[in-house]
């Protein structure tokens, strides 16, 4: 099996990338920007599992280099057995203080480069009649809380997005499922302030942060065929934040 | 096989049409070249010609004909 995964140099795509290698999938493993020490992990991680992973280099807010990222990936003529779509930005503001310029930036991230990779990854399936695609949101699309303007309502657009495109893209045998995780020890993660770090454990059961570990596994069930009748749905890994 | 050739095989086997009914066939001519035919039409296509369509060239494609204006002028499809 082969599989897309974004942002797989850091954080939440990184955990994605070994779990998913060391579950003997192939990988195109897409970063920003190219860099000696991820190739040499990579390197260090094929050779230990036994699979090939490729890099692929682009910025998710270049329209055409994301074109050319997946024409590189088509070049391979492999089939796209999946797509996560991992990789997203973070950030805090209020309604009022948040700038028309930054809902676009994060919007171009989190919500329309997502869905030009589901479009492009997708006519590949299509032809194949088959595939998965995994899109990371966020309990922070769920959860309406002050402070994530741009954020929590890029989140809550991939949810609606995701559950939309399991609809459409159900009749070419592709299934389209969702991961919220909840705070997870990442970058990102540690965005936020101690002081809002600890009101977000003060109303999780489970008072700590996520693992990306914990995430990737979600990731690698919804892609597996144990999820063979799942479509449209957004998996919950939080803690139990949001009940 | 030329370009011509390909392109028809394409919609042929995509569409589930003959060769005569090609000409003049327009979306949602025939019952299989509907919103779902078209996305498989298009990925075929795609394949057969090494290449990726911009979303509005998928929208604009609405004929047979219109098809191949685009592929000759847009992908460097000689036919
Ligand atoms: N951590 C959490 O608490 C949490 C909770 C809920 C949901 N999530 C979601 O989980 C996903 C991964 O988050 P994370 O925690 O792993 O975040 P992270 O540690 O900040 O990593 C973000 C990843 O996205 C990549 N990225 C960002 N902008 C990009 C762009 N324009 N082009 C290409 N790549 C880009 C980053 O690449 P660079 O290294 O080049 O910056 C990095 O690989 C995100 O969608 C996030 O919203 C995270």
């Amino acid at each position: 099996m082969n599989a897309v995964i974004t942002g797989s140099n850091r954080g939440i795509g990184n955990a994605i990338m070994h779990t998913f290698a060391h579950n003997k999938y192939n990988i195109w493993a897409c970063a920003r920007t190219p860099s000696e020490s991820f190739e040499s992990e990579i390197n260090q991680l094929s050779k230990s599992c036994g699979v090939s992973i490729e890099p692929v280099y682009f910025d998710l807010a270049d329209e055409n280099a994301v074109k050319a990222g997946v024409k590189q990936i088509f070049s391979y003529k492999k089939s796209v057995d999946v797509l996560v779509n991992n990789a997203g930005m973070g950030h805090g503001g209020t309604l009022m203080m948040t700038p028309v310029s930054k809902l676009r930036e994060v919007y171009e991230i989190n919500v329309f480069a997502q869905i030009h990779m589901m479009q492009l990854i997708s006519r590949a399936m299509t032809r194949q009649q088959s595939g998965s695609i995994i899109n990371i949101c966020s309990v922070g699309g769920m959860e309406v809380g002050k402070g994530y303007i741009a954020y929590g309502s890029s989140k809550a657009a991939m949810i609606w997005l995701t559950k939309a495109a399991a609809k459409e893209l159900g009749e070419f045998g592709i299934r389209v499922n969702g991961i919220a995780p909840g705070l997870t020890d990442t970058e990102m993660g540690h965005y936020k302030s101690d002081e809002e770090i600890q009101k977000v454990f003060d109303r999780t059961v489970i008072k700590r942060f996520g693992k990306p570990e914990e995430i990737a596994q979600g990731a690698l069930y919804l892609a597996s065929d144990a999820a063979a009748f799942i479509t449209g749905q957004i998996l919950v890994i939080d803690g139990g934040r949001v009940i | 096989m030329n370009n011509i050739e390909k392109y028809n095989k394409v919609f042929m086997e995509s569409l589930g049409v003959t060769e005569e009914q090609l000409a003049g066939l327009e979306y949602t001519g025939v019952d299989s070249w509907d919103s779902v035919g078209h996305m498989n039409l298009i990925a075929c296509l795609e394949e057969a010609f090494d290449i990726m369509m911009e979303t509005d060239d998928i929208i604009d494609f609405s004929s047979y004909e219109k098809g191949k204006e685009i592929l000759a002028e847009k992908y460097d499809v000689a036919f």
